[in-house]
């Protein structure tokens, strides 16, 4: 990264060379006797740039440098291991198992040219932290292909947070007039700190609720979400709720572009949302509840007493406890997914460093990605 | 040589004046028309290596491309070519010395998605001895590689003057006997492919009359010449009839690569019909038609504006200055209201035109 860079906030950054990921990567193995691939990973992804497969990738890397695998075949044992471990530390693996699989694909699939098992070693460990290095830039790229379909006093609505979406409406910003919706994405909120970066710069910006997108899809031109992950059905993983404004925008005939680097780019097929790896039988599950006292069937006379009429009232008289303030409790709010799945063909167009996409044309680019 | 390369330099400078004067129109005469005066250009050319070819052959495409930039087909044409001259250098230089040796990092393993070409025939044998640079005979490159070159123009050439002859050779295969066809305007593509089907089936075409151009009429005239019986509709009457017709077929000006595709007024109000009446809308295009370009359809202005005289004329003298007239001659209808594109390279869906769009042309093409 050049000193001019450093000095400003990172989204202005025009070039963003993780120069200090690799330190940062080997300190945190230094340091300790045994290598901690998890915290390797958390070290570096503190830098605010870098997005989790990538930091995968990296931690994988360092891996490689402190195994002392003597074969091909312990070598990838280990790698998988290590995408074993880091998957176990977090909730949500998605976007960095497939920075995982991409990683190890990759070092199954490279050529052995080098003389000794060593110096395949280092040139693999090379190859991943130049990608990581390159892969940064992929964003700016994506801002570049996105300019052409933002045209001038365009209103686009967006959802939660997405670095490569802040990249793509900052660029933009500079030669078109647009406006933006974004979604408070409940439940980390993170679309007060999109409103909060977009106004800092001047685009003008308004948080809608989560509940407000049927409303809101009317006024605007079109729709652009980030990605954890791009499956093989052509599909996307997101934030919640990239789903919903999916369907509110096909059912009002506005565009939904997703916006995905290609190191995300995952071969998983879910069928429903109830597939997808972070789901887990807690989410969405029903509390269990005292059983039910034997409640006497009504007499048949027909004379309903009123008791449901009392009922109402009773529950309008309780004194409103926190009427004021009423929200989830944390324990409600861990019964909610955190990702969810977009079927392909609610999805207009997918945006990556590799050119624009159909859904259609993500599954065929995977399946020739991975079969060698 | 100096006078040669006024010659085509001239030629170039005619193209470039007949398109902006509309005298050539039409996206299959443009093309044609673009293949010869590239294959003068080339001809006449003088260079050291492929680089100097390639920008030469870019400047001569962005000025035409510039003269009238909604012919999208002179820019495919240019395209394509860059795409043959590309290819012939590789396998020229391949066969010449193992230079080209594939880097291979992710970024490269990734890439390999890419949708590729399976099998090229390239028309230049590995024996070829390719030279670049070469300071003693600076024209020695040029004088090896053009007739291989001007081989791969030929082919270019051939497959734009057999084109309508290639999308119809399935004709008989989209209509069955006794089916009603609609379709609108006159396309000489779709005229050929119905005609060609009527060698093999007896079937009944209804042709919307297109207005304000009306071209309708020729379409109808041309059809029952050829013994298809025909019936000229109003265009208002499209919708109305729509429950009765087994397909559309239409012909298109240009594709684009998100298989969407511009087609002359009044497709859209047809596919939009069809689509109510679950009726399949097949698009029968030339390959040149191809366009690499996904966004033109957010303006409206890229739509070609064709005389208002024909809309509102002077006739009607105390009304034009109290109204704007407008007469959009292109629509454009979406890759959701087509259900499949007839080419001379097979039959496509709209969603893999993309694919074709990534084997025809090279990605650094896309902007002259």
């Amino acid at each position: 990264m050049c000193i001019e860079c450093l000095k400003l906030p990172p989204l202005h950054r025009h070039c963003d060379l993780p120069a200090k990921i690799v330190i940062m990567a080997s300190e945190a193995s230094s340091s300790k006797g045994e290598f901690d691939i998890y915290q390797t990973y958390r070290k570096i992804l503190d830098d605010e740039e870098m997005s989790p497969p990538l930091a995968a990738i990296l931690s994988l890397s360092q891996l490689m440098v402190e195994s002392n695998a003597g074969t091909m075949f312990e070598l990838v044992k280990e790698l998988h291991d290590g995408a074993e471990e880091l998957k176990r530390h977090t909730t949500n693996p998605i976007s960095l198992n497939a920075g995982c699989e991409l990683f190890i694909a990759f070092v199954t699939l490279f050529p052995h040219e080098s003389d000794s098992f060593a110096e395949l070693k280092t040139e693999l460990v090379k190859q991943g932290q130049k990608y990581a290095k390159e892969a940064i830039s992929y964003r700016n790229k994506i801002a570049e292909l996105m300019l052409d379909f933002i045209k001038d006093d365009s209103v686009i609505l967006t959802h939660s947070y997405s670095r490569v979406v802040m990249r793509a409406l900052l660029h933009a910003h500079k030669t078109k007039r647009i406006s933006v919706y974004v979604t408070e994405a409940r439940p980390r909120g993170l679309g007060v700190k999109t409103h909060e970066v977009l106004t800092a710069v001047g685009i003008p910006c308004t948080v809608v609720l989560d509940s407000a997108v049927a409303y809101v899809m009317d006024k605007v031109d079109f729709v652009l979400v980030g990605s954890e992950a791009v499956v093989e059905s052509g599909g996307l993983i997101n934030a919640v709720g990239s789903n919903q404004m999916a369907i509110i925008a096909k059912a009002a005939h506005k565009p939904f572009y997703a916006l995905a680097e290609s190191y995300k780019f995952h071969r998983l097929f879910p069928l429903s949302q109830y597939d997808l790896p972070t789901h887990n039988p807690s989410i969405l599950s029903f509390p269990s509840l005292p059983p039910r006292p034997f409640v006497t069937p009504p007499t048949t006379s027909g004379v309903s007493p009123p008791i449901a009429k009392s009922g109402i009232d009773e529950s309008l008289n309780v004194t409103p406890t926190s009427s004021s303030e009423r929200s989830m409790s944390a324990e409600m709010t861990a019964k909610n997914p955190d990702v969810d799945y977009t079927r392909p063909d609610l999805i207009s167009l997918v945006f990556s460093d590799v050119g624009i996409l159909t859904p259609e044309a993500i599954s065929q680019y995977l399946v020739a990605m991975f079969a060698g | 040589m100096s006078a040669d390369l006024h010659g085509s330099q001239r030629a170039v400078e005619t193209l470039v004046s007949k398109l902006r004067r509309r005298q050539v129109v039409g996206s299959r005469e443009a093309a044609l028309e673009t293949v010869l005066v590239l294959r003068q250009v080339v001809s006449k050319a003088r260079f050291s290596n492929i680089d100097q070819l390639i920008s030469l052959i870019r400047s001569v495409g962005k000025r035409l491309v510039e003269a009238q930039p909604k012919e999208h087909s002179v820019g495919n044409t240019v395209r394509k070519l860059l795409h043959h001259i590309r290819e012939e250098y590789n396998t020229a230089m391949t066969g010449n010395a193992s230079s080209s040796k594939t880097v291979y990092s992710i970024s490269n393993f990734v890439l390999q998605g890419q949708p590729r070409k399976q099998n090229v025939a390239p028309k230049s044998e590995a024996t070829l001895t390719l030279k670049e640079n070469d300071p003693d005979d600076p024209d020695s490159f040029a004088r090896v590689l053009k007739p291989v070159l001007m081989e791969a123009i030929q082919d270019v050439l051939d497959e734009l003057e057999t084109v309508y002859d290639n999308i119809s050779k399935n004709a008989k295969d989209h209509i069955h006997s006794d089916e009603i066809i609609l379709t609108i305007g006159h396309s000489k593509t779709v005229e050929t492919f119905l005609k060609v089907a009527a060698h093999h089936r007896s079937f009944t075409v209804i042709v919307a009359e297109t207005g304000p151009s009306y071209n309708g009429h020729e379409m109808a005239r041309a059809l029952s010449s050829a013994g298809i019986s025909s019936f000229l509709v109003p265009d208002s009457s499209i919708y109305a009839i729509m429950s009765r017709v087994n397909k559309v077929i239409i012909g298109a000006h240009a594709i684009l690569a998100n298989g969407g595709m511009f087609a002359i007024t009044g497709s859209l109000l047809a596919a939009n019909a069809a689509r109510v009446h679950s009726t399949p809308v097949v698009v029968c295009a030339g390959q040149f038609k191809l366009t690499p370009l996904w966004n033109l359809y957010h303006d409206f202005g890229a739509l070609d504006f064709a005389d208002p005289s024909s809309v509102l004329g002077f006739e009607e003298g105390n009304l034009v200055d109290k109204v704007d007239v407008l007469n959009p001659y292109y629509d454009y209808v979406g890759p959701e209201l087509v259900d499949v594109f007839i080419t001379n390279d097979g039959d496509h869906p709209p969603s893999s035109v993309y694919r074709l769009i990534k084997e025809t042309y090279d990605d650094d093409d896309h902007e002259l």
